[in-house]
């Protein structure tokens, strides 16, 4: 009896185990929005740009950016750990030719409690509205997303891995991620 | 007498081109170049443009990073598919061609980049595909009046450095394989 007590608790142990791996590996998975939703814009719009770097592009280019190189070395420890860097921009001739309607399916994965938005910056003037928010697993950055609303434009990137506001920074103009001229990271530790 | 330099001038091109052609039916790059052709009734330029662009593709080279300059494709391994002078008007169902596209390089080849400007008929599409150590990439750039197909092989160091710059990458890699100012 005590053998099956014993073996039962192994076995719970192990399935608690697996469990949780799972739902590690869910989450992870959940920083990788559904961004093919947005498709159809493309047939709206006067420009559509789509950049899709996955976790194996990502980690095989990633060993060969030379670390005796300054700028390389620099990116190598940028993309280190990036499991894909996704993009979609798409760009309309006239204001008023997308709804919030219809870029709700975006909105929506990351107003999930996985996702929080760390920076919100208007331009009334503009009317520009870029949002930053990002998942964490744990005390780990699993994902950042950057959504920019224009009146003529709608972008979004979507970083899978650990990535901040600083790196998020240096990436900008590189591998397809857009200048958002988003307002300097603070150092770590500062209120 | 004046025959012979045209015969081995022919022989020439035939050994150069005919191989190259019939090495590769019915892959994938041929699967497109097609493709392009069924959807908007236009005929790629044939053996002896592709000759010329194979000599010219071994011979290419591309300055990048502080003048360096590298080739980009590996030797010999480019292919190209020019359509010059023809009208690519695709009557607003360019998401079609995407499909077929996509649909036609479903096996094995990744989406890196897609830019569509509908009204402007331009469009760029850039797969890439495992090649054991190395990578295959297919560029596929059309024009309201041209379009290129562009396949090569590179080495994984290049696309390192061509993946710093993904929309500009499909312009790197056809001008590198099209030039012959090395």
């Amino acid at each position: 009896m005590k053998t099956l007590f014993q073996t039962s608790l192994k076995l719970a142990s192990i399935v608690a185990l697996l469990l949780g791996g799972t739902a590690v590996t869910v989450k992870a998975q959940n920083a990788k929005l559904q961004l093919d939703q947005l498709d159809f814009l493309a047939s709206k719009a006067s420009e559509t740009v789509d950049v899709k770097l996955d976790e194996h592009m990502m980690q095989t280019t990633a060993k060969f950016f030379s670390s005796s190189d300054p700028d390389d070395a620099e990116i190598k420890e940028m993309i280190k750990g990036v499991k894909g860097i996704y993009v979609k921009s798409f760009t309309f001739e006239k204001e008023g030719e997308y709804s919030q309607a219809e870029v709700e399916s975006i909105m929506a994965q990351l107003h999930s409690s996985a996702w929080n938005r760390i920076i919100g910056v208007t331009s009334k003037k503009e009317g520009e509205n870029v949002e930053v928010y990002l998942l964490t697993v744990g005390d780990q950055i699993g994902g950042l997303a950057v959504l920019s609303v224009e009146p003529k434009e709608f972008t979004v990137v979507n970083i899978v891995g650990p990535i901040n506001l600083e790196k998020l920074s240096k990436l900008e103009g590189q591998f397809g991620v857009p200048f958002f001229n988003l307002p300097p990271a603070k150092p770590k530790g500062s209120k | 007498m004046k025959l012979r330099p045209a015969i081995i001038a022919l022989t020439f091109a035939a050994l150069l081109g005919a191989p190259l052609w019939r090495a590769h039916a019915s892959d994938d790059f041929t699967a497109v170049v097609k493709a392009i052709e069924q959807f908007y009734h236009v005929k790629h330029q044939n053996l002896p443009l592709l000759a010329r662009a194979g000599i010219k593709a071994t011979r290419s080279a591309a300055k990048i990073r502080g003048g360096e300059a590298r080739r980009l494709a590996e030797a010999g391994s480019a292919r190209i598919a020019f359509f010059e002078d023809q009208e690519f008007d695709s009557r607003g169902r360019i998401a079609s061609f995407k499909a077929s596209i996509q649909s036609t390089l479903a096996d094995g080849w990744s989406p890196l980049v897609q830019t569509l400007a509908p009204k402007e008929e331009e469009q760029t599409y850039i797969y890439i595909r495992d090649a054991g150590e190395k990578f295959h990439v297919l560029v596929i750039t059309i024009e309201r009046h041209e379009a290129t197909v562009v396949q090569a092989t590179v080495a994984p160091s290049v696309l390192a450095m061509l993946m710093k710059d993904p929309n500009e990458m499909g312009k790197v890699l056809t001008n590198d394989a099209t030039s012959n100012d090395n």
